[in-house]
């Protein structure tokens, strides 16, 4: 009888360790997340975790290696890639049309047709790389999400 | 022979009996935050309807920006729940209830919030007085004060608005963890 007792003890004792327990310290150790500080924008991996991608001014991280064991996830990761530079660059641009549009304005006798153009130029370049900046950041949001999804399959 | 055969027989009724159990515990606690949560009565529903509630597939969330703002979905559908920005949003604290440490972190994120709209409206404000003050081209001393002030609020409400919107992601990062797949 006693050793029916044991047996049940080490059947419960096998039996309390749960798949969702294992899936939890899987997602505690693995689920990205997004981190910025001045301007900084990283992904972070687990509660404290590294630093295991850096988004740049004009480079992304190479966010598809990251979230490589989710297809879903990769997909999400190549639409960010393909919006972030041309995005950071248009946008940059744009900055750099605002500050020549100042300068411009500034002048008495420039043609008031040229500072028309140029802020219409302005706003253009701002509104489109900021479409597509905002286009990247959602798919990298997207990616993310999809990545800690699979992580326990 | 007898004893052998009934500890196998007690061991096999373990194994399959336990994680029931443990799956049984689970749709109890998920109904009960599903309760919270909604505000309702749990009926005698099918254990499925109940596990779904809790499902990472169709209850976690993320954030998509629109404009200055940022949309809260929900699930693989991308659901809208809500919008949070400047001077607005839905009460995210209770968005996350379930989790204590998802909570900490959505309060964290209406502090940031508020503070980064108030200190980049009036910085935005200031700094327009600023620019009209100087393209008046009046020698007014006050104005380039007024830019440079307008300029540091500006930047420090980024800076807020920034914070907030990590502690939404670590908001939504502890949501999400406590969600079966």
């Amino acid at each position: 009888m006693s050793r029916t007792v044991l047996w049940m003890l080490a059947a419960s004792a096998l039996a309390a360790s749960p798949t969702s327990m294992s899936a939890q310290s899987t997602y505690d150790s693995n689920a990205l997340r997004l981190d910025s500080k001045f301007g900084d924008v990283r992904i972070v991996r687990g509660v404290e975790g590294p630093v295991v991608g850096k988004i740049g001014v004009f480079r992304g991280s190479d966010v598809a290696k990251i979230v490589e064991t989710s297809p879903r996830a990769v997909t999400e990761a190549q639409e960010f890639q393909r919006n972030y530079r041309p995005g950071t660059i248009i946008f940059g641009l744009g900055l750099v049309s605002l500050g020549v549009t100042t300068g411009i304005s500034q002048i008495h006798d420039v043609n008031r047709g040229i500072t028309s153009g140029l802020m219409l130029a302005t706003f253009g370049l701002l509104t489109y790389g900021g479409g597509r900046l905002e286009r990247a950041y959602n798919a990298l949001s997207r990616s993310i999400w999809w990545y800690n999804r699979d992580l326990s399959q | 022979m007898k004893s052998r055969f009934f500890s196998a027989l007690a061991l096999g009724a373990l194994l399959i009996a336990a994680p029931a159990a443990a799956q049984q515990s689970g749709h109890i606690v998920a109904q009960g935050a599903s309760t919270a949560k909604t505000g309702t009565t749990a009926s005698a529903s099918p254990a499925p309807a109940a596990d779904s509630s809790r499902r990472y597939d169709s209850q976690a969330l993320r954030f998509e920006s629109r404009w200055g703002s940022a949309d809260i979905k929900r699930g693989t559908d991308g659901v809208a729940v809500g919008t949070v920005g400047w001077f607005r949003g839905i009460d995210v604290e209770r968005l996350v209830a379930p989790s204590p440490r998802a909570v900490a972190e959505a309060r964290s994120f209406k502090t940031d919030n508020f503070r980064g709209s108030l200190a980049s409206a009036a910085g935005a404000m200031t700094l327009i007085t600023g620019i009209v003050v100087t393209s008046n081209s009046s020698n007014n001393a006050a104005s380039p004060v007024l830019i440079i002030l307008g300029v540091g609020g500006i930047a420090w409400g980024a800076q807020h608005l920034q914070l907030g919107y990590s502690a939404l992601s670590r908001a939504f990062w502890w949501y999400n963890r406590e969600l079966s797949r």
